[in-house]
């Protein structure tokens, strides 16, 4: 009762008019950012910092989560409009949405998609409402052992499970970690690895980290590989209101609640984020298929974007929970938010819900604001996303290129850190290029200097026993549950490698047959 | 996925045949290997030169971790150059716009990296709105923008629109330049 009576309170500050704007402005911005390809939800986030530095707590963070759904949103227009596959969470949207699309459907998984969005955005912010106050009571008691605990937990099992091979995850962890370390260390006050330099003695900004590795560096790597000539956008005719027919609906609607159920969970848990929930929603709904639409597996089945759709959603919101209640980021975007947090002095964690309240439940509040006006911007925008699609790609990318350029210098208005942009950026290019996942680098990042806080906060504690740091009943649940996730993880990863593997069996060529044909009669 | 690539477009962009990328040793995957190697080294030798101060209280010293970093950079890329060698290639990244037959092309990745260079010096010197409109009409000419008198506006535009929206109205102390200093609706 308590957290409801918090959460009416939350509506009361969010409802209010600018809070209200603010939402609009974030969850519009977030799509159309969204919506460009090449622009995930991490990306979009970390351009967007820049216009949180002159925004009041409440009204950044509000218009951040707008940004954080409409981010994600977006993405599955994206993958469903264009003709070829976007960013890892949505990838299985476009499986299926896509050859959707190409049959002329686009409507419909757009609407599916939309509306499953809502469905399981609005579900998972239920849970997240009625969850987190509870763990953030019991995180409270956690000593810095059991903090030290769960920073390991997160930096493997993101590691581990994020990219092609857990060597390649490590070195970028690593990597994360080496520019944590850059700066002057808190404890006893020593500079490490700043070559005397005094705007590295502050240390590196996360912002130039991920503004770095998300918008230089995939910019990079896709001026590298530019896909040149028209950008091919399937159009989608019908009008808005005949998009889903009845049969749609029916068979929509069970994906969508398995999709939120699938999703929140796995998102909740540091096990790879949307990515997982999206593979395992996809194949839960191909496996649970039946008769017609078993066959249109492959070839364009709604089952395999709302249940996808929907997981995908969902696991955004159960990031939002470990994030909340224990200040740890488990995906890159996430992290992200996290340094927005900290660049107003605000430390997530358990004792965010004590000393913030206000802000919390108004930030709340707005993820179930922002989700009313995603449902109702998107379906009626379509002509306007199918317009930013179209953008070419060369303007795209130079504007790209200077929203970065300004998000590193508006950070202290000093070149050197455009500089040290740069360079991350290159090091973003490198990986992708040569297969190393970046968002390890990211988390790594922004958790290395809190886990060395909390090892040597413990071992002062314990004056030097190692032991001390699996003393706590915890800790040990912890360490264990690391085991199980990673385990898991893999066989997950494996799991999904076929999934990704299989439906390339289905006749392909005859799918692109029926799309090209429509393509020319058109 | 399923269309064939407009091969004619292609063909034009990159001037040749997609060459073989499994007959060519991974050289540069190895040499990203052996940097990360040499970072992690170079954590383990920095960590043993940062200052330990007499009487610190704490068990723990500033070392320990940096310590710990450089190992796990060592092993981890080791790792990667034990995997390659072996015949296990990273999978570069997929995208929209990324063309997944294509060749790396450096030359346009260098032009990009020249564009943003030309920041450090403009921002200060000739103000945001200028350093801009140069960035972002380099990066577009560099990306195959047709008109470069087009990409030349648009990054004009966008320098003055940003240098008012953040400089001037956000708050933002963005450099307006000599060129614009005069203007007041430029100060904020």
């Amino acid at each position: 009762m308590d957290s409801l009576t918090a959460l009416l309170e939350g509506f009361a500050t969010a409802l209010q008019p600018q809070y209200l704007l603010y939402a609009l402005f974030g969850v519009f911005i977030g799509t159309a950012v969204g919506v460009l390809p090449g622009i995930g939800p991490a990306m979009t986030v970390a351009l967007l910092l820049p216009l949180t530095y002159s925004l009041d707590p409440t009204g950044a963070l509000i218009v951040f989560a707008g940004i954080y759904y409409g981010g994600m949103y977006g993405g599955s227009t994206t993958s469903i409009l264009l003709n070829t596959p976007g960013e890892s969470a949505s990838i299985v949207t476009a499986l299926e949405g896509n050859r959707m699309a190409k049959a002329g459907r686009g409507a419909a998984a757009l609407a599916t998609a939309a509306i499953g969005s809502f469905v399981a955005g609005t579900a998972a912010t239920l849970a997240l409402t009625f969850l987190a106050p509870g763990i953030a009571k019991v995180a409270v008691q956690l000593g810095p052992a059991d903090y030290f605990a769960l920073i390991v937990v997160a930096f493997l099992t993101v590691g581990a499970l994020l990219g092609s091979s857990v060597p390649r995850g490590l070195v970028s962890l690593g990597l994360g970690l080496l520019l944590g370390l850059v700066g002057t260390e808190v404890l006893s006050g020593q500079q490490r690895y700043t070559f005397g330099i005094p705007s590295l003695a502050d240390g590196i900004d996360v912002v130039i980290i991920a503004v770095g590795l998300f918008a230089l560096g995939e910019t990079l790597y896709v001026a590298s590989r530019l896909r040149h000539g028209p950008v091919r956008v399937i159009p989608v005719t019908r009008g808005w209101q005949s998009w889903m027919t009845r049969a749609d609906w029916s068979r929509s609607w069970r994906p969508w609640l398995r999709g939120t159920a699938i999703g929140f969970p796995i998102g909740t848990i540091p096990a790879g984020g949307a990515d997982v929930a999206t593979f395992l929603s996809y194949a839960t709904e191909r496996r649970l298929a039946k008769g017609a639409s078993k066959a249109e597996f492959g070839r364009g089945a709604i089952e395999g974007v709302a249940g996808p759709e929907a997981a995908n959603n969902a696991a955004a919101a159960g990031v939002l929970v470990p994030l909340l209640t224990l200040g740890l980021p488990t995906t890159a975007t996430a992290a992200i938010i996290i340094s927005a947090f900290q660049s107003y002095g605000i430390r997530p964690g358990p004792m965010l819900f004590e000393n913030q309240s206000g802000l919390v439940w108004a930030l709340i509040a707005s993820l179930y604001i922002g989700n009313v006006m995603l449902l109702v911007l998107n379906l009626p925008l379509v002509g306007m996303w199918v317009k930013v699609l179209r953008i070419p790609r060369p303007y795209l990318y130079a504007g790209i290129l200077a929203f970065a350029g300004l998000g590193a210098y508006a950070l202290h208005f000093n070149v050197f850190d455009t500089l040290t942009l740069l360079v991350v950026g290159l090091a973003g290019f490198l990986m992708r290029r040569y297969g190393y996942p970046v968002a390890p680098m990211v988390v790594g990042g922004i958790l290395g200097p809190m886990a060395e806080e909390q090892l040597r906060k413990s071992m002062a504690i314990s004056q030097g026993d190692l032991s001390y740091l699996v003393h706590s009943p915890f800790a040990i649940v912890a360490y264990g549950a690391l085991a199980v996730i990673v385990a898991t993880g893999l066989w997950l990863q494996r799991r999904k490698a076929r999934i990704e593997a299989a439906p390339k069996l289905v006749a392909t060529s005859a799918i692109a047959a029926i799309g090209d044909d429509r393509n020319a009669r058109r | 996925m399923t269309d064939p690539a407009p091969a004619s477009l292609d063909a034009a962009a990159s001037g040749e045949a997609p060459p073989e990328r499994a007959a060519r040793p991974p050289i540069g995957e190895l040499a990203f290997a052996a940097v990360c190697v040499a970072l992690g080294v170079y954590a383990i030798i920095g960590a043993g030169f940062i200052r330990v101060p007499p009487g610190s209280a704490s068990v723990l010293g500033p070392r320990v971790f940096p310590y710990a970093v450089g190992a796990l950079l060592v092993a981890a890329s080791a790792a990667v150059i034990v995997q390659v060698l072996r015949g296990r290639r990273g999978v570069p990244d997929d995208g929209e716009d990324v063309d997944p037959d294509a060749p790396t092309d450096w030359l346009t990745v260098g032009k990009l990296v020249a564009c943003f260079l030309s920041q450090l010096v403009l921002i200060e010197f000739a103000g945001w709105p200028i350093a801009v409109t140069v960035l972002f009409a380099g990066a577009a000419w560099s990306l195959g923008a047709k008109r470069w008198w087009m990409a030349l506006l648009v990054g004009l535009g966008l320098g003055l629109v940003t240098q008012l929206v953040f400089g001037a109205w956000l708050g933002l102390s963005l450099p307006a330049g000599a060129l614009l200093d005069w203007i007041p609706i430029f100060h904020g």
